[in-house]
């Protein structure tokens, strides 16, 4: 198989559509530095509870999904979800 | 209460695996069968919907105790909206590690088992999901000598398995607030 190509703000932001009431609300920003990638998630006020999750199970794993992915790219990949 | 639109979900996680695999670089195949067949006749963990990932790297779903294996099912779960008692209807596996970890689960109620008859003290499980518990609780319902029950809260949750006349030797005193 050839090396991985991707793009993990568009996997931020598919993921967060499909969790929330809102998904015209959904918007990811990236910033890109040499070894690593911020992915700042925007929801709507009511949906956060959604992308957050129970104790913050559904972020956490949504960091989990990420952070296996970012090896893929050589990359650390952290996500902030901006509230 | 079965998932209502069993195609319509499996759509759903189809979409969501897709942009795993493409978005996210990894290299996995997945299989999603919808009433799988059952080896055994079984009252536990009766999927509806199974989930089968393969390829180079299934190794990375497995590692620390299929860690990334269990966030996507999870995810999965939150997106279908699957109230937490349906949750067991939708099943992710890789490499069958999932069927080998409810042997393990139903190996390790025995012993425990074992253990709670011949000590009469109790015997407290390391913390487990409140899937894995309910395995055990399951695996152990017909041993009238004894009764489970789970204990603590959140990810510490852990379950016990108690001989069925239990009395502890002394109770710990509460101190109440005036």
């Amino acid at each position: 198989m050839s090396e991985p190509s991707g793009d993990l703000r568009a996997l931020v932001e598919q993921i967060a559509k499909a969790l929330v009431d809102t998904p015209d609300q959904v918007s990811v920003n990236q910033v890109e530095s040499e070894q690593s990638t911020l992915l700042e998630l925007t929801v709507a006020p009511n949906d956060l509870g959604k992308v957050i999750g129970k104790q913050g199970r559904t972020a956490r794993a949504l960091r989990n999904l990420l952070g296996a992915a970012g090896m893929k790219f050589h990359k650390h990949v952290t996500l902030e979800i901006l509230e | 209460m079965p998932i209502p639109d069993k195609i319509a979900a499996a759509n759903k996680i189809n979409e969501f695996l897709r942009g795993v695999v493409l978005q996210g670089g990894l290299r996995l195949k997945y299989r999603i069968t919808v009433d799988p067949p059952l080896k055994e006749e079984r009252d536990w963990e009766r999927p509806e919907i199974l989930v089968e990932f393969s390829g180079p790297d299934s190794g990375l779903l497995l590692e620390r105790g299929a860690e990334l294996l269990r966030a996507i099912e999870l995810l999965a779960l939150e997106m279908l909206r699957l109230p937490g008692n349906e949750h067991e209807k939708i099943s992710f596996d890789c490499m069958n590690h999932r069927a080998m970890r409810l042997e393990e689960l139903r190996l390790s109620a025995g012993v425990a088992a074992d253990r709670v008859r011949k000590s009469g003290t109790p015997y407290q499980f390391a913390p487990m999901s409140s899937r894995e518990r309910r395995i055990v609780h399951l695996a152990l319902r017909e041993q009238t000598d004894l009764y489970t029950e789970s204990q603590g809260e959140g990810s510490r949750r852990t379950l016990v398995v108690y001989p069925k006349n239990y009395k502890p030797a002394s109770h710990p005193v509460r101190k109440s607030i005036p």
